[in-house]
């Protein structure tokens, strides 16, 4: 009984940090996900008197990533309805020329700000219609989540830390009488950690079996069932295979390090 | 003539980076084979001595040489390896709790790599030369404090190491569990060779093989016999 706590003990906390890091690794592809979303569907409109090209819109501000003519033809029609023909022809012959542009990422509202100020001052354009306060919102919100989600990860990570730390105090003491005395015999340091390196080992893996499950149970067993849209549309997202090699690089990284503190606080023979 | 294993030459040792010195300016040697006891009134610093023969802490001045090496200057790695050629008694055994009698018993065998056959073979010949055959699956705890000296005792030889340091091996254990440890240490350096150094408060009352006995006193060591 005894035993099963002391490993839970190393369990729990390390699979806290796991958590936190698939967390993350799940958060940043559903959030680069999202991005892209918003960048694909948010456009700048620009109404100039003079026809532009894709060319130069990329030489005033080179996250412009594609540029689209809207139909000069359908506006007229549409501000002409019911008006003689020959009126429609005047209507187009005025009108300037319309572009939406798409971004190659989703920027914040002060470097969108920049842009509609820099295409401003371009010889022609009449007017620059960046949607702002739809993108703030968007913006702000996203960006509201990150901070979240980051703090919580962080403190967790912190937490979880120093419970592993305790945990390696109660191995220090509980194994420091043995390492001495084999220290006294020749034992050199990978030997003396020997049971510390396979307990710990053993509590990673169980550690990383146990938080990609989870994961695992979540992406292919509760998202489909959970209704919640997001994860529904972003199942695949959810737990990647090569996630498991991260999980078990940073758990033995954990490992390795925790072993190699309580060896060498547990202390040479020497006064 | 027979070559020396340990030589100390005007040696000082002390704690608390030189401010406490306990023993000072001391010079003997002593010979491969040899059975040497060093005695000393409580704190004269017979442990200390001990200690820096198996490099828990460095002469302050002065050389100390142990099997040619000097200890003020040997390197981990080489520590290491001297260590495992030395056989090491406790006045509190030091027994690894958590593992059975054979094992311990075969601790330095399990340092140096041995196979789990010579490990068994061997655990065998010491637990019978200590009489503890019947103990061999029990754990420390489980034993009177002669059985585990002997078990510490039956440790030290495993290797059969050129020089054994015992340090007040009889301090805790009655009359007839000492001249067990006693006869134990002499047939050790009578019939195995290895030079055996031993500190302790009181000499045995019975002991039957050739000794020199050197006494610590206010800070310097002396032979007396």
């Amino acid at each position: 009984m005894k035993s099963v706590k002391e490993h839970l003990m190393f369990i729990l906390p390390l699979m806290a940090i796991l958590l936190g890091v698939e967390f993350v690794l799940v958060f940043n592809r559903v959030t680069s996900n999202y991005e892209e979303k918003l960048r694909e569907s948010y456009t700048i409109l620009v109404v100039s008197k003079s026809p532009m090209s894709l060319r130069r819109f990329r030489r005033i501000e080179p996250h412009i990533s594609s540029v689209e003519a809207i139909s000069k033809e359908r506006i007229a029609r549409q501000i002409a309805r019911g008006i003689q023909n020959t009126k429609t022809q005047e209507i187009l012959a005025a009108l300037p020329h319309f572009y939406t542009l798409h971004l190659d990422r989703y920027l914040s509202r002060a470097a969108v700000e920049k842009i509609r100020k820099k295409l401003l001052k371009v010889p022609g354009v009449k007017k620059v219609e960046t949607f702002g306060e739809n993108h703030r919102a968007k913006y702000n919100l996203f960006l509201f989540l990150k901070i979240v989600f980051w703090s919580f990860v962080v403190l967790l990570s912190l937490v979880s830390f120093f419970l592993i730390m305790k945990q390696m105090e109660v191995w220090q003491l509980a194994h420091r009488e043995r390492m001495r005395i084999m220290e006294v015999f020749g034992a050199p340091m990978l030997l003396r950690s020997g049971v510390l390196f396979r307990i710990g080992i053993t509590d990673a893996i169980f550690a990383v079996a146990l938080s990609g499950g989870l994961f695992a149970f979540l992406k292919y067993y509760w998202a489909p069932r959970s209704g919640i849209e997001i994860l529904v549309d972003r199942q695949a997202l959810l737990f990647e295979p090569r996630d498991l090699a991260i999980l078990a690089a940073i758990a033995f990284t954990l490992v390795i390090s925790a072993v190699m503190s309580v060896t060498v606080r547990s202390g040479e023979v020497r006064e | 003539m027979a070559a020396n294993v340990i030589t100390a030459s005007h040696l000082t040792l002390a704690y608390d980076q030189g401010r406490k010195r306990i023993i000072e300016n001391a010079s003997f040697s002593v010979r491969k084979g040899e059975f040497v006891f060093i005695t000393g009134p409580s704190g004269s610093g017979k442990s200390t001595l001990l200690k820096a023969l198996y490099g828990a802490i460095r002469p302050l001045e002065g050389t100390l040489k142990v099997g040619g090496l000097d200890m003020g200057k040997i390197r981990k790695g080489k520590l290491q390896e001297l260590r495992s050629h030395l056989g090491i008694i406790f006045q509190d055994y030091r027994l690894i709790n958590e593992w059975t009698v054979e094992k311990n018993v075969v601790l330095p065998l399990i340092i140096a790599g041995y196979s789990m056959e010579v490990q068994q073979t061997q655990a065998k010949r010491l637990l019978r030369h200590v009489k503890l055959t019947e103990q061999a699956d029990r754990y420390p705890l489980e034993l009177s404090g002669g059985e585990q000296q002997r078990v510490g005792v039956a440790r030290a030889l495993s290797k059969n190491p050129f020089l054994i340091l015992a340090d007040e091996p009889t301090g805790n254990l009655d009359e007839y569990s000492s001249n067990v440890i006693w006869d134990l240490l002499e047939n050790a350096c009578d019939q195995l060779g290895s030079t055996v150094v031993v500190v302790t408060h009181q000499l045995p009352t019975m002991f039957n093989i050739p000794y020199r006995h050197f006494i610590i006193e206010s800070k310097g060591i002396y032979e007396v016999r």
